[in-house]
Formats: structure tokens, sequence, C-alpha cells
């Protein structure tokens, strides 16, 4: 079982995790069938987007900022239903997706493949200038042994 | 008052979604826990995973807008509280 460790730490600001969240880095790109649509018919494939994603073991879904997917072109595939204690008729978008996560070295694992995705709002920038685009939520945690350590303010992901 | 197409033209997935409701029924006596594929009014097809249905759809249609959809009885909901709240990045 490969074990990844992922150190919260800043130069001026010592340990971090408390602050920023449990966060990884991601490239979201085209998904595989979309991609090879767009080499048959010469069209431009978008270059991946690179970013951080935040563990959110709230969320049942895993979730993107949705302004990428209509930079790349890439049309919704299902809606899905929101549940908040506010409104139980809010819906977003669903989107295809192939996601990649650099620092766990799975380039080549199915989990990779795994592309329905919730489109919403939620890009914005930590103190340290790490750019967040996704919520990683239990659809894809559930492959996942995470340790959660906000004593020495690291995680730890196996799988 | 706007035309029903262009109503329909303001939402993606409108009318492929009131499809797969009408349709429902059907589908689940016979190919529940598939993905539907559905472009319009049109069922094409029941895969078993989205990203067989979805590459079907881009084979079909490429870049248009196109439904992939589990067959099951009740509709997935996506439960985030704090997304919904807009604690996930909040600073006290």
């Amino acid at each position: 079982m490969p074990i990844f460790d992922f150190f919260h730490w800043d130069k001026d600001k010592g340990y971090t995790l408390a602050e920023t969240g449990a966060i990884i880095q991601v490239n979201v790109g085209l998904p595989a069938a979309l991609e090879q649509f767009c080499l048959r018919e010469n069209l431009v494939i978008p270059t991946p987007i690179s970013g951080y994603a935040l563990i959110d073991t709230g969320a049942s879904s895993s979730a993107i900022h949705e302004q990428i997917f209509a930079d790349f072109g890439v049309q919704p595939i299902n809606h899905i239903r929101m549940s908040t204690p506010h409104t139980k008729d809010q819906w977003s978008f669903v989107y295809p997706a192939k996601i990649q996560f650099p620092g766990l070295a799975l380039l080549d694992a199915p989990i990779l493949e795994s592309f329905q995705v919730v489109g919403c709002d939620l890009r914005w920038t930590t103190f340290d200038e790490k750019e967040i685009i996704m919520l990683l939520g239990r659809d894809l945690l559930k492959h996942f042994l995470m340790v959660y350590n906000g004593v020495q303010s690291d995680v730890t992901l196996a799988y | 008052m706007e035309s029903d197409d262009k109503i329909r033209g303001l939402m993606p997935l409108t009318v492929e979604l009131q499809t797969f409701d009408l349709m429902r029924a059907d589908l689940l006596s016979s190919h529940s826990g598939k993905f539907a594929l559905i472009k319009g009014e049109q069922f094409l097809g029941a895969f078993d995973s989205a990203e067989n249905a979805y590459a079907e759809g881009v084979a079909q249609f490429g870049k248009e807008p196109f439904l992939v959809k589990r067959i099951a009885a009740e509709d997935e909901v996506y439960r985030n509280q704090a997304l919904a709240l807009g604690l996930i990045n909040a600073h006290i």
C-alpha cells in the first residue's frame, strides 16, 4: 500500500494545516473520450488546469470550480440536487472530467478516470497563494486511508 | 412570452431530464443500476458505466450536450453543508 505524506508548512507561518485545511495538488483536464474526439477533429485540446483540492469529508461527492468547464467547452452531463439546511430545490450541474493527483503518483490508476463531479463556484486562494479549485469528497476518499495529524500539520494518504 | 425552445435553450439538459423522467419506470424494469444515454427525447442506450455512456455520447454528438444518468428510483443528492453555507473559507 503506497503511503504519501503531505506536510503543510510555510517558512513564515510554520504549521499551516489548521489554516488551509488538508490540501493536495490536482490537475483537471478533459475526459479521455472528449480528448480523443478533439484529436480526431483537429480541435485544440485545452491544457489541464493545475491547482489544489481541499479534502472535504463533509462532501458526498467531489466538486470542481464550474468556470473551468466553461473555459474547456465541456458540457454538463447531468443535474444533481443540492441538500442544504436552507433550500431543498437548488440544483447544480454534473460534469465529466479527468482528475489527476500528481502528489499521489496515481497516474495509471482507474480512480483518475472517475469523472463525474459537481460544478460549483468555489475557487479561492490560500494565504500562501495556493489556488483551491476542487473539493475532494467521499466519492474519491472511499479509495483511501487518511490520517489527519493536526499536531504535526501533516496529512497522510494511502490507497 | 418566450417560446418553449428559447426556454429550453436557457437550461441545458431540460428536455433530456424530462425524457428520463417519462421513461424512468420502463428503464428501471429493464436497466436498473445502469447509465442511460439520452439526447433530446431519444433514449440511446443503457451502459455499464458513466464513462462508457459518455464515450458513446461523444462519439455520436461530439461537444453537444447530452444526458448521462444512473437509472435508479431516486435521484442522487449532493450533500455538503459547509459549501452551501459558505463556511469552507471562513475567517474568524
